[in-house]
Parts: C-alpha cells; structure tokens; sequence
C-alpha cells in the first residue's frame, strides 16, 4: 500500500496535552456517561417496571370497558330462560369538559332533559358529578333505552360535546317471568348473577369485560380503533343449558300453585322433578316464587304490611326480610324431617340387607316398646293395623312395622346406608353430629342434620333408630331425600343431581358438559325391583294404598306420602303445624320422572285433613297427569278403567226411541225420555259431549228442555257417582280430569260451578276428586 | 485511483509542507455504526409515529407519513454524509468563516418568522428548516479554527478566553431570542470541551464552571421556570390536575410509565400502547421511551451500546487526526453527538430535568438528520487523512 500523507487542513499534530484532555473527554462521554445511563434505564425498566406498567395500564385502559354480552340461559329444549339485550350506558366525563372548554352546566341541562323524567336523572346531582374534573367516567344513568341512546349521540355530534359518553351494556331479560325463579336465579346492576344458575355460573355467562384505549390527548375525537388483544378482548359469555324442561317446571308450578291455594298453605312449597337415571333436575319450583324482571318486588300483602310499619329503618329490615324468604329456594335451602316419604329409605335398606322379605308379616297393636322410651311409640293408626304383609305395611305405611324394621337392620347399618345414600358423611368424630350435602350446581344448598354416631348407636336407647326408620328425629332437604329415592328406584345408583347440561360458547361449540355421574350404587337392581314393586302398591292399590290419590289412570305409578309435625312448632306450644309431602315415581316399572311435593304447614281451617296421602298425593297426581304425556309416555288403560272413565255422549237426535236407547246402552249410559214422539227431537247433553260414565241422558221425544235455571248444590262430601245422579235429575251434568279408580269411593274435592248459583239446564259441572274414606284419615 | 489524489495548496502558515497526498479509506466502524444507527432509528420513527400521524390533520391521516418524510431525509443526509467525507479539512477550513456568517444570518433570519408554540426556530422552506443546528456546525469550525490559529496564546485570558467568549455569546444571545434553550444549552458544553482540548488553563474553566454552577443553583430558586422543571424533576407523580405543574409533569410521567412498561424483553417492536396519544412528542424527543417500552431493557442497552462505540470510534478517530484543526473538529462533532445521546436519554429516564434534546439518528427532524449525517461525514474524512501504519 502506498504510503499515506497527512493532509495540512491546519496547525502541527496534536500535542500530548490535546491529546490527554481528549482522551479524558472521551471516556467521560464515551463510557462514564453511558454507565450512569445504563444504571438509570435498569432503575426504570426493571427495578420500578411493575410500578411504573401498573400506571400505564391503568391511564390506557382507563375510559372504555365494554360489558361482555352475558350468555344465554336455556332450557334442555332451547327455550330461552335468560337472555341479554344490548342497552346503553350513559356516562359523564367531567375532565373531557375540563380539558376541552365544554359547558357542563349546558351539558347537564340536555341530559336532563333527555333522560330526567324517566330515568330520574336530576340537575343538581348531574353538577355534582360534573364537579369532579379529574373523572373520566361518573356514571349518570345505566342502561337507557334507544330512543334516548340516539338523542344523546345527536346531541354529541351536534355540538362536538366530549363531555358524555355512551357505553355499550347489556340488560337482562327473562321470558317466563316468574317461571323457575329460583334457579335460574338474577343479575344485580353490574350484570353480576345474585342467585341460582346466575351466580353459580356466572364466570362462564359473564365472559371477559373488554377495554379499548381511548384518546387522552386534546383532540377529544374518541376511541381508538386499537384495540389490544393481549389484555382488552372483550369475551362474550358463554351459554348455559339447563336440564330445566319448562313446560315441565310449568305443569309443576301450576299445580303447586292450586295446591298452596286449595290447602291454603302458610309457609311456602317446593316441589322437585329429577330424571332418576341421570340425577338430571327436569324442573325445582319453590313458593311464592317472584318474577324475575323485577326480582326486588315483594307481593302485594307483604308490601301491604310493610308499610303499615312506622319507622324507616324498620321498612328496610322488613322488606330485606321479606325478600330474603321470597329468594329462598325451599327445594334445597330448608331442612325439614321427611316422616314418611323416608320409609322407601329404610325399606330399600332392608331389603337389600335381607333382614325382610317379600313373604315376611309385621303385626301391629297399634304401639309398640321400644328401648330406651319410657311411653309406648304410637303408630298414626292407634287401634293398630293388624298383621300386615310387607307391601302392606309400606302401604299402611305403618310406623310399627318400621320401628321394627329398622331394629332388623341395626343402628351401625342404618347409619352406613344414610350415608350411602348422600344424607349424612361419617367423619370419625363419634360425638359431632353429621351432615352432607348433594353437591348440586346450585348456590344456597343447605346440610342434613342427624345424630352424632354415639348417641345414635346406643344400645341402651334405641328411640332414635326408631324414629329414625320412619322419618323423624334427623332433618334433610328435599333435594337429598329425591336425590336417595332416586337410587331406590333406578337399579340402586345414588346419581350427583345436576341443573346444568352444557355451557356453550356463542358459536354452539359445547366447552363443558355434565355426563349424568354415579356417586356409587347403594342398592341391587333386584332390591331396587322390589321397591318399585311395593311402591305401585302404595299408590295403585284403590283400598289398602295410602298414596291412592296419586293415581293416574293409565299409567304405573309408585309413590309414599310423608307427614311430619312440625317439631319447633310444637316445643314452643302453638298449634301443631305439619309438613306434607309425596314422593311420585313414574311409570312404576321403568321410572323416568320422580317428583317430590312438600307443602309446609296447609291451613286447619280448609276442612281438608292434613296429610300427605290428602295434599301431597293429589298434588303429584295432577302433576303426572300433565306431564307423562307431555313426556311422550303413552298411558294404557286397563278395563276397570276404561268403564270408570267419562265416556262421549253420543248423537241420537233423530233417531227412534229404541235406536236411540240401544246406542246409550251401548256405551253404558242410562237415558230418560220426556215427552210422546216416536223420534228423539233433541237431547241433554248434546252430542259429543263428555260426561261421567253411566250419566243417564235426558231424551226429548216433541218435548221442550225447561228454560228456568237451577239452583247448583254443593257437592262436597258426594261420591262422584252420588253427585253424577243428584246432577242428571236436575238436567246437569258431571266430569272430571281427575282419574277414577272407583266412583263410589272417590268424592268431591272442588266444583267448577260455585255452590247456590244459577246454572242452566244441560250445563257440565267440572269437579275434581279425592279418595277420603275413612281408613284414610292420619299422619301418615 | 486518480481521485484520491489531490493537489493541496499550502497553507499560508504551512509554506514549506507542499505535498501530495494520498488520502486513505473511510473508517470503516463509524460507518457500520452510523448506519445501524440510522436504519434503527428510521424503523422507530414508523412504529412510533403511525398512531399520532393517522390522528392528525397536519400529517394528512396518513401513518406512514412521518416515516416517509424521514426516509427521504435519510436518503439526503447519508449522500451528504458521503459527499463531506470526500472533501478534506482544508477545504473545509477555507469554509469555516462563510459558513459562520451565513449561521448568523440565519439564526437572524428565523427570528422574523411566525412563532410555533411560541418561539422561532424553523424557516419553512419545504420542509422547517432548523438554523440552530447549522450553528452547532458552525461554531465546532470556528473554534476549531480560532484554537489552532491562537496556538500557545489559548492558555491567556485575552486571547483564549475573550474571543471564544465573544463568538459563543453571539450564537447564544441569537438562540436565547428564538428562545431554544436546550440547543443553547448544547452548543455551550460543546463549546467548553473544545476550549477544555484546545489548551485553555484549568483555572479559567474551574472558575467558569464555579461561576455556571452559582448561576444554575440562582436560577433554580429564582426563574419560576427553571424552578418548576426541577420540581417536576423531582416528584413527576406528585402534581394533580389543577396543579400548574400538571401539564410540565405529564410528560415526564408519561415518559416513565413507557420506559418502565418495557420490562426486561418490551412489548415487541411496533406493540408499544404509550405512543397512542399518550405521550407527547414521542417521534421527536422522547422517541427513546418507545424504544425502551417495546424492545425493552436489552433492546435500550442495545442502542446505548452502539451510540458508545460510535462515540468511542468518533473520539478515537479525532485523537488520531494528522493536525490539529481535524483533531478539534472532531472533537466537537464527537462532543456533539454524545452530549446530544447522553442529554436526550438521561431526560427520557428522568435522571435529569427535562429540557427539550433530540436523538440523534433516531428523532424525527430533516435538518437534524441531514446535519448529524454531514457531521460523521466529516469524521469520515479526518478518518481517511489518517497515516496508516508504517510497513503496512
């Protein structure tokens, strides 16, 4: 290379000092200054970086939170139970107005005078807000409708006003109102779920709130398209299926309803319907329940009440009470002894053990000793039932023979199957009493209470066993006594009872969904055969079944009544107070519904007896009636039946007397001819009328029915078939939803025409019916 | 080749040393590391100005804009860059008293046209044409000049200290009318580092920098100005709206809450969420702040790293200079980048009061850009004068 030369641009080179003061120069800004720098910048970004992020996140997501849209709820049909419509949010920014010159008290004005009356938006308090200049978000009035929405952002643009912001929310709508109120349960004001399916799932129904970063700087145009997906995705929540079938829960709530009515219930019902092979809740009510669009609204009597009361604070209390009992969900919240309806418990535990038999026979006095009692225990029939097969026993539902049966199986046995059976959890501590829960996917579920081991299993005092084995002295909820007899009677399997089917993300893809899952099986198929077996007997036997009211004619129905006082009630000296209940398991032979009916505390003064197999049993009758056929399961009628059932009352106007008598006769009615023709001119019924079996129809040979009206009489206490004649005398006539086992036993509950007034001729009277001999009547 | 041979007159005090020269190649680190510097910084101007440009009326909505604009500047300034590097100091030397006049006039220039925000600083011509940063060239040259023509006499008051003063107050008065503080501020160190090399007595300095010291403390309880800049300094979270601070530590505290959100890895390059009106000027002064939020702490070490070894390379290449003149204009060009990189960071970090400093590079600006580009221009060609080792 060729030698280089120094071009003479000035002076000599450099000399030492340049060059030392340069090089100081040099490692001063070339090494000690970036050193410094680099301490600074590990200071910031990484010693104070979660400080310093957390207040930047918290200006950039500042001003824009979009509510996801909550899932839906449906029914196991896809009926919409609970669904979201999108409303919005009117919000005031009083540092906007500060920032951009704005004139609040301008802008106040117009809101009020868009939102005021209806929303009770005020100026004053409007002021108030738009004192506050370091907010970007006070809210003035959430959820608006359109209308308003659209004159606000008229307004905006307008006027370029920064000032007010409308944020998209949602509100939350319910279709059926009141319908399954309890689980579907509702939304507080920030669409959070309060109670039932709402707060059990509501991270799944509420998704992810999203946030967009909106502008800070000066130009106030608005939100930034950008939205960062990393940490302000809004999600919108996930849909939730019930195992809820509406109609079903309709039909059980409608009965429920004339139940509370026709009993004149004093303190709520709850009734539930489990799909016993998978544990699935086809429906829950729970009374009085509430509608769920405004969820805050007390009855009318309540609220009646309230306000009779003087003080403020003492309104408040009463009405937060009175709401509290309304939100309660009795199916799974209250504990209640059973009585009766546990029988199928002990039984099914016996069986299984082999301590009884089919062939077995359980005599009863009327009372028996026990161990441990100083007074005879008394069964509710005091002159005893006599010697009874075991199927009679269940069916007479005898308290003797189940102190007895219970003493087969033994206090240590017993308690093994309570807990087999989802009542109670054996915990080691032999002196703690014990308790359980089902598990459900439900909020609110209360705990069983009974026993601890060691005074259960004292051998020198068995009265809690005996008590035990018919249903008292332990109190459960009425969801673990289905949850159990649910195991009776599908094979033996003890199933987790669940509400919800599926959640779903918005597109139908299915992220979570409840298989029906088998806690254990308790019982044999073969035990749990039996069961079935003897618990058709309780209802389907007209003379001996204490559950007879429960019959629906054409199809199989098992089922047990339970009767318990109400023993709080009772220790504080007042009358006695009773829970009725019934258990229903249908069809009989392949049960694929069981429903349980609790009535807490029917009045004493309807006239009614207070039982189970008088309240209950009609109440889950009525039920099935409704909802087998709805379920698709065709009823069969045997030829006892299919005599008993109203008939169709033929066309004969037209015909010769004889023709027409034959044509009565035929189909087992009586006729009666008023008047000389040889042809019939007209009739009563008319054709095609339907009227009970062997009416005896009113045949008019050029003869006149008479215009003058009747009288009605008051047919409570007659037989239907009594009533039937009484009526076809009078020219009236009868029918019945009810099922008709025997229309010389069953008599009238209720009459669609009241008592003493005017009734035409050729009128059919509706009644419904209740088999109330005299064997009937007791706490069983 | 032909052309790196060139015929150099003598100059007047260098009579007897007629020569050819045979110049060398460009320094090739200080090229690498201008580039890489340049190519980061434009990409930085993209991701951090798209979100205010597609806001903005003046940009057109268009994001791209700065972007473009600065590439264009890029383009203009790296040509100029290689233009300087061909033109040796002696030809610059000849240019020095021309160039500084025609600084002066336009620093006078600028101070008829409207006022921006308050002060005068750009002529438009196409672009804002910025006079101050033709200043800082000029006065590196005229020190250069006046230094090696004053010799051993730099160690008196009368000759070392008095003219320098005289030029310095010049510019300084003319910048203060504008008023551009911080460029006052810049072109002042850069001014003390070349007297500082070019031999004038320590006394003088400490004496100067007692007198500057006494002078800072004065107006920073006094000038409600400056007083206020320290205060934000201080507790940049403290002032609430209301507070007359507020606006002053808003950007200093959006600034922070940028280069903090970067963490130890960042947002990733383009991701950064502060730029989105948030924090203001964030493609000019504070454009290191977004560099920090997405590449975050190893990303800024980067960048500090390669500005020390171009700063390094800059001194390096002075120190090597055959003369002196090429040695104290490097010098100052080198003392200018780095006070510039080192002001600019150390204001984005906080660590200093915020005074309104650019990155070189990085911050968008033509002139700027085209300047700095011109300078390592220049430090190329000092780097081609040097001798290469013998017997190589």
């Amino acid at each position: 290379m060729a030698k280089s030369k120094t071009p003479p641009a000035g002076g000599r080179k450099p000399n030492h000092k340049m060059l030392s003061r340069t090089l100081f120069v040099l490692i001063v800004c070339g090494i000690v200054a970036f050193f410094a720098l680099g301490i600074q910048l590990f200071n910031v970004m990484i010693l104070k970086h979660d400080e310093y992020e957390s207040g930047a996140i918290a200006q950039q997501v500042r001003r824009k939170e979009v509510t996801a849209m909550r899932g839906t709820i449906y029914d196991r049909n896809g009926k919409i139970l609970a669904q979201s419509a999108t409303r919005e949010t009117v919000i005031l920014s009083p540092a906007d107005i500060r920032k951009n010159d704005e004139d609040a008290a301008e802008i106040c004005r117009e809101l009020v005078e868009v939102l005021g009356d209806k929303y009770g938006v005020t100026y004053e308090d409007l002021m108030k807000k738009a004192q506050k200049t370091d907010s970007y978000y006070e809210i003035v009035t959430r959820r608006i409708d359109p209308e308003e929405a659209d004159a606000l952002r008229a307004y905006k643009e307008e006027h370029e006003c920064t000032g007010i912001w409308l944020a998209p929310d949602s509100k939350r709508y319910y279709p059926y109102g009141s319908l399954a109120s309890h689980v579907i349960g509702f939304v507080g004001l920030d669409n959070n779920g309060l109670a039932g399916v709402e707060s059990e799932y509501d991270n799944a129904l509420s998704g992810s709130t999203g946030r967009i970063v909106r502008a800070a700087d000066g130009q106030g145009t608005g939100i930034l398209l950008v939205r960062y997906e990393d940490y302000s995705a809004a999600a919108a929540g996930q849909d939730v299926t019930l195992t809820l079938d509406a109609t079903i829960q309709y039909y059980m709530e409608k009965q429920l309803k004339q139940a509370v009515e026709d009993y004149d219930v004093q303190n709520g019902a709850a009734a539930i319907a489990m799909d016993p092979n998978t544990g699935a809740i086809l429906g829950m009510a729970s009374l009085g329940n509430f509608d769920l669009n405004d969820y805050q609204a007390v009855d009318d009597k309540t609220l009646a009440a309230i306000e009779e009361t003087e003080s403020e604070e003492e309104r408040q209390k009463l009405l937060s009470d009175a709401q509290q009992r309304m939100w309660r969900n009795k199916a799974l919240s209250d504990t209640y002894e059973p009585g009766s309806t546990f029988k199928i418990i002990t039984l099914s535990m016996a069986l299984e053990e082999g301590v009884v038999s089919m062939d077995d026979t359980f005599p009863c006095g009327g009372s028996t000793m026990v161990r441990g009692r100083n007074e005879p225990l008394k069964c509710w029939k005091t002159t005893g039932h006599g010697s009874q097969t075991l199927t009679q026993a269940v069916q007479h539902s005898c308290n003797v023979a189940f102190v007895n049966i219970g003493q087969r199986v033994g206090a240590e046995k017993f308690y093994e199957y309570a807990e087999n059976f989802g009542f109670l959890n054996i915990t080691g501590d032999k002196d703690a009493t014990l308790t359980a829960r089902t598990g459900i996917d439900l909020a609110g579920e209360s705990g069983s209470i009974w026993w601890s081991e060691n005074t259960f299993y004292n051998p020198e005092n068995l009265s809690q066993l005996a008590s035990a084995s018919f249903g008292q002295t332990f109190t459960i909820t009425p969801l673990q006594l289905i949850t159990a007899v649910s195991a009776c009677v599908n094979g033996g399997y003890l199933m987790e009872p669940y509400v919800v089917r599926e959640v779903t993300d918005p597109s139908g893809k299915i992220l979570a969904a409840h298989e029906p899952t088998a806690v254990r099986q308790v019982i044999s198929e073969e035990t749990s055969a039996e069961v079935r077996t003897i618990l058709e007997q309780v209802v389907g036997d007209p003379v001996d079944g204490t559950g007879k009211n429960a019959y629906v004619a054409g199809y199989r129905i098992g089922g047990k009544t339970g009767t318990s006082e109400k023993v709080a009630q009772d220790a504080a000296g007042g009358p006695k107070e009773y829970i009725v209940s019934f258990v229903g398991v249908a069809p009989a032979d392949n049960p694929k519904i069981v429903i349980l009916v609790l009535l807490d505390t029917p009045s004493n003064e309807t006239g009614i007896y207070i039982s189970g197999g008088q309240m209950g049993a009609p109440t889950v009758g009525k039920m099935l009636a409704d909802i087998l056929p709805y379920m698709g399961i065709d009823p069969a009628y045997s030829d006892a039946e299919k005599t008993y059932m109203d008939k169709t009352v033929p066309n004969v106007t037209g015909l010769t007397r004889s023709q027409a008598l034959d044509a009565l006769q035929e189909l087992g009615f009586n006729a009666r001819i008023i008047g000389d023709g040889e042809k019939i001119t007209s009739q009563l019924p008319g054709g095609a009328t339907v009227v009970a079996n062997g009416t005896t129809v009113l045949l008019y040979c050029d003869a006149e029915p008479s215009e003058e009206p009747e009288i009605m009489p008051d047919l409570t206490g007659y037989t239907y078939s009594a009533a039937r004649d009484e009526l076809a005398a009078m020219g009236i006539f009868i029918t019945t939803p009810s099922s008709i086992t025997n229309p010389n036993a069953q008599s009238i509950l209720s009459q669609s025409v009241a008592a003493e007034e005017e009734i035409d001729h050729g009128t059919v009277v509706t009644v419904t019916l209740v088999t109330s001999d005299d064997t009937m009547l007791g706490r069983y | 080749m032909d052309s790196n041979i060139i015929q150099i007159k003598p100059h007047l005090k260098d009579r007897n040393s007629v020569r050819v020269l045979q110049r060398g190649a460009p320094d090739f680190p200080l090229l690498a590391l201008t580039l890489m510097l340049l190519a980061f910084g434009v990409v930085m101007v993209l991701s951090a100005s798209f979100p205010s440009a597609y806001y903005d009326e003046t940009s057109n909505y268009d994001p791209t804009f700065y972007f473009k604009r600065q590439m264009i500047f890029a383009v203009v300034g790296v040509a100029a860059m290689f233009f300087m590097s061909r033109i040796s100091l002696g030809t610059v030397r000849r240019f020095t008293l021309p160039i500084f006049i025609a600084a002066i006039l336009l620093l006078i220039a600028v101070l008829a046209t409207p006022p921006v925000n308050g002060a005068r600083r750009w002529i438009s011509i196409g672009f804002n044409f910025q006079p101050s940063e033709i200043a800082k060239l000029a006065l590196i040259l005229m020190y250069a000049g006046m230094i090696t023509n004053t010799g051993k006499r730099m160690e008196s008051f009368r000759y070392g200290i008095v003219p320098f003063a005289l030029v310095l107050m010049l510019i300084v008065g003319l910048l203060v009318l504008e008023p551009h503080i911080s460029c006052s501020i810049i072109i002042f160190a850069v001014a003390i580092v070349l007297l500082y090399v070019g031999g004038v007595r320590m006394r003088y300095l400490i004496g100067g920098g007692a007198i500057a010291t006494i002078g800072i403390v004065i107006a920073a309880h006094t000038m409600s100005y400056v007083k206020n800049r320290v205060d934000v300094w201080r507790d940049p979270f403290g002032p609430q709206i209301g507070d007359p601070l507020y606006d002053a530590a808003y950007q200093i505290k959006q600034s922070l809450w940028a280069v903090g959100s970067g963490g130890f890895t960042g947002l990733g390059l383009g991701q950064g969420r502060q730029k989105y009106l948030y924090l203001p000027e964030e493609h000019n002064d504070y454009i290191f702040a977004i560099v920090c939020e997405e590449l975050g702490f190893v990303g800024a070490m980067a960048v500090l790293i390669l500005f020390a070894l171009l700063i390094i390379r800059a001194f390096t290449i002075s120190m090597r200079a055959p003369d002196r003149y090429s040695s104290l204009v490097g010098v100052g060009i080198s003392t200018l980048l780095a006070v510039q990189v080192i002001l600019n960071v150390a204001v984005v970090t906080n660590f200093i009061p915020c005074t309104g400093i650019s990155l070189p590079f990085f911050s968008y600006g033509g002139t700027a850009l085209m300047m700095q580009l011109a300078e390592m221009g220049i430090l190329l060609s000092i780097s081609r004068s040097i001798p290469a080792r013998r017997g190589t």
